[in-house]
């Protein structure tokens, strides 16, 4: 019993971290149809920033992280500037998005093991490394943080959306994007504020992960690989669906271990979502993938 | 009076005479060490070690006159890309001997040295089915010889009766476990779970809940490299409280360095850290040295003693085939951690140390003698 509830504990972490990519990844997606892999490319960036903010210029932790969030919003930001955006102008069809994005990511990863190295490079974060004892089970205040990034980073990006004035622009992007441009919404800024907003949620992710276990280069392709599936599980287009798929695969790596040997770990996620997208391609709150509504 | 002419003559052929006169062709050796990667901190011994070697036995005058260079190859920690780096000191370097490190990629090197006549001397890995290989030489014990004492000091001594073990999914981790598990049982205790994890992860809490959740009153270690201080960290992160303990393999900065490494009952092999060498290691590296430093170092001047050996039975050429002869034929070399005696089982016998880690040092508790 003890063992299943440090495993819940510890698959609800994991699931944040899962969950706040997926949620800016599914952001992204659901408005722009951009396969955007090097969503995974931001994810590792973001990491390094704050490593870079911490422990090259000297910045108090959270400055480091604030900074580092910042400088991956950018970054997603000048990616869709001068990447996607030219391309799209000059015609590109979806796929060449998707094998410019993918090359993005391979160059990024190795351009920043060549400069960093391959090992992973530790954040000091103090007091967040301290035990934190709930009964039976055991985490660290940065697991806590963690869990409260994602409630904290999901709430706020729905309130956006909901009630500021870009939020509703990019919710009439991504539900019916001939009809926002008709109304005069201007598709390129929406869709660059869409990716600056995607990063920045994403983010912390990258970041949280760092702070725990160090910041390696090549961690950002795995991620945004699971945070495609969950929101292909969750349901394209929704954000809820994105946030649910990503604890449900985070739970699903860590419960699974309980009865089935931990080396296994990586492919239960793998092999539950072949069932899934059988069963069910729509995934959870799924709707058509030509659109979506947010 | 000489003339200008003449001048220039003379200076032009003793331009062209010189190197001709010196034309000593240096003598090519390869190193396939862990340089980046979960290992990179032996990496950093095991170069240093060879490099200053090299050094002394050119400055010395070199092996029969012949300069020695040694070529450095990464492996990092993966099978594959040893045996290219083996490929490529064979077939383009054409060398007749390599240094060799870890379990796997020196399995995976084996055949390709033992097919062309390479000397491999492995002063690192320590499976033991790097024992009785053609062309193989170990200037280190097999992991039975460490975990045979390690076991008896757990289970005798000690008095732990069951383990909990974790444990690399790679031929050293592997071999290393099943090994411990039938000294262990052998000795009065009982492995009572196991859970494998990769080499290169940075996440282990999930095997580690599990472990936890199993009990035993002693957690073995069956890894090396940067995962045994995070396995240590998270180990006291995720509740587990009781003791662990690790092999000689443990021993780099990373875990020196950890808190929940703190404690942990270890074996390991003997290096004096004031010794001159380690002086010298730590001046130039700025870095201490470590047990892995000596070892690169020796296995350098174990190659450079068979080396001249081989030249002066075959009037001064040089290729695997002599060196490996000459090895058979010496067969005890000095070093300078001392005697080093190959067995018929191409392993080397060591002492080994038994103690418990504190404070960045291992508080020797119990030495066992080479052989016993």
């Amino acid at each position: 019993m003890d063992l299943l509830l440090q495993l819940l504990a510890t698959g609800i972490v994991v699931g944040s971290l899962y969950a706040l990519c997926a949620v800016g990844w599914g952001l992204i997606y659901g408005t722009t149809l951009h396969f955007h892999v090097a969503h995974g490319a931001v994810f590792t960036l973001a990491a390094y920033y704050a490593y870079v903010g911490q422990t090259l210029l000297g910045l108090p932790l959270w400055l480091a992280v604030v900074a580092a969030i910042l400088a991956a919003a950018l970054s997603g930001l000048l990616i869709d500037l001068l990447i996607y955006q030219p391309l799209e102008r000059r015609g590109a069809v979806r796929t060449v998005v998707f094998i410019a994005s993918l090359g993005l990511l391979i160059v990024v990863e190795n351009v920043v093991a060549i400069v960093f190295s391959a090992d992973p490079l530790r954040l000091d974060i103090g007091v967040l490394r301290t035990s934190l004892r709930l009964g039976p089970v055991y985490l660290t205040w940065l697991h806590a943080l963690t869990v409260a990034f994602a409630v904290v980073g999901f709430c706020a990006l729905v309130l956006f959306l909901r009630y500021s004035r870009w939020g509703h622009a990019i919710r009439a992007v991504s539900s019916a994007p001939e009809m926002a441009r008709t109304v005069g919404i201007n598709l390129g800024r929406v869709q660059l504020l869409t990716y600056a907003l995607g990063s920045a949620i994403s983010a912390p992710a990258g970041i949280l992960v760092a702070m725990d276990v160090g910041a390696e280069p090549y961690r950002g392709t795995r991620f945004v690989l699971l945070a495609s599936v969950a929101v292909i599980m969750g349901g394209i287009g929704s954000l809820p669906g994105a946030l649910l798929g990503g604890l449900f695969l985070g739970l699903l790596e860590n419960l699974g271990v309980w009865k089935i040997p931990s080396e296994w770990q990586a492919a239960i996620s793998f092999g539950v979502f072949l069932l899934f997208i059988v069963v069910r391609p729509r995934g959870m709150f799924g709707r058509r993938v030509a659109s979506a509504d947010l | 009076m000489r003339s200008p002419i003449h001048v220039l003559a003379a200076v032009l052929t003793s331009a062209l005479l010189v190197p001709v006169a010196g034309a000593q062709e240096p003598i090519k050796i390869g190193a396939i060490l862990p340089l980046t990667g979960s290992g990179a901190s032996y990496g950093v011994w095991m170069k240093g070690g060879a490099e200053i070697a090299a050094e002394e036995i050119n400055a010395a005058g070199g092996i029969a006159g012949h300069k020695l260079e040694v070529i450095y190859e990464d492996h990092a920690a993966d099978a594959s890309k040893a045996v290219n780096a083996m490929r490529r000191l064979v077939d383009v370097e054409k060398v007749p001997f390599t240094l060799t490190s870890y379990s796997s990629p020196t399995l995976a090197i084996q055949p390709i040295g033992a097919q062309n006549k390479v000397v491999m001397m492995n002063g690192g890995g320590q499976s033991d089915n790097l024992a009785n290989k053609d062309y193989l030489y170990n200037n280190i014990p097999v992991v039975s010889n460490e975990i045979g004492v390690m076991a008896d000091w757990l289970a005798k001594d000690k008095k732990f009766k069951s383990a909990a073990m974790i444990v690399a999914n790679d031929e050293a981790g592997r071999n290393a476990a099943k090994t411990f598990r039938a000294a262990f049982g052998a000795a009065g205790g009982k492995v009572i779970a196991e859970e494998q994890a990769a080499l290169d992860g940075t996440d282990f809490r999930a095997q580690l809940a599990k472990l936890r959740a199993a009990g035993g009153d002693i957690l073995f270690i069956s890894m090396y490299g940067r995962a045994v201080s995070i396995i240590a960290d998270q180990a006291r992160e995720i509740g587990i409280t009781i003791p662990m303990a690790a092999t000689s393999w443990a021993l780099i900065p990373e875990t020196l360095k950890s808190k929940g490494a703190d404690g942990m009952l270890v074996t390991k092999l003997p290096f004096d850290p004031t010794q001159p060498f380690a002086a010298k290691f730590k001046e130039r590296y700025k870095t201490d040295a470590g047990f892995f430093a000596v070892q690169y170092y020796s296995g350098v001047k174990i190659f450079a003693r068979a080396a001249e050996e081989a030249m002066k039975k075959s009037g001064g050429k040089l290729d695997g085939e002599g060196v490996k002869n000459a090895i058979e034929s010496i067969r005890s070399f000095d070093t300078i951690a001392g005697k080093l005696v190959f067995q018929p089982n191409h392993a080397a016998l060591m002492d080994i140390e038994a103690g418990v880690l504190k404070g960045g040092k291992v508080e020797v508790e119990k030495v066992i003698k080479a052989g016993q």
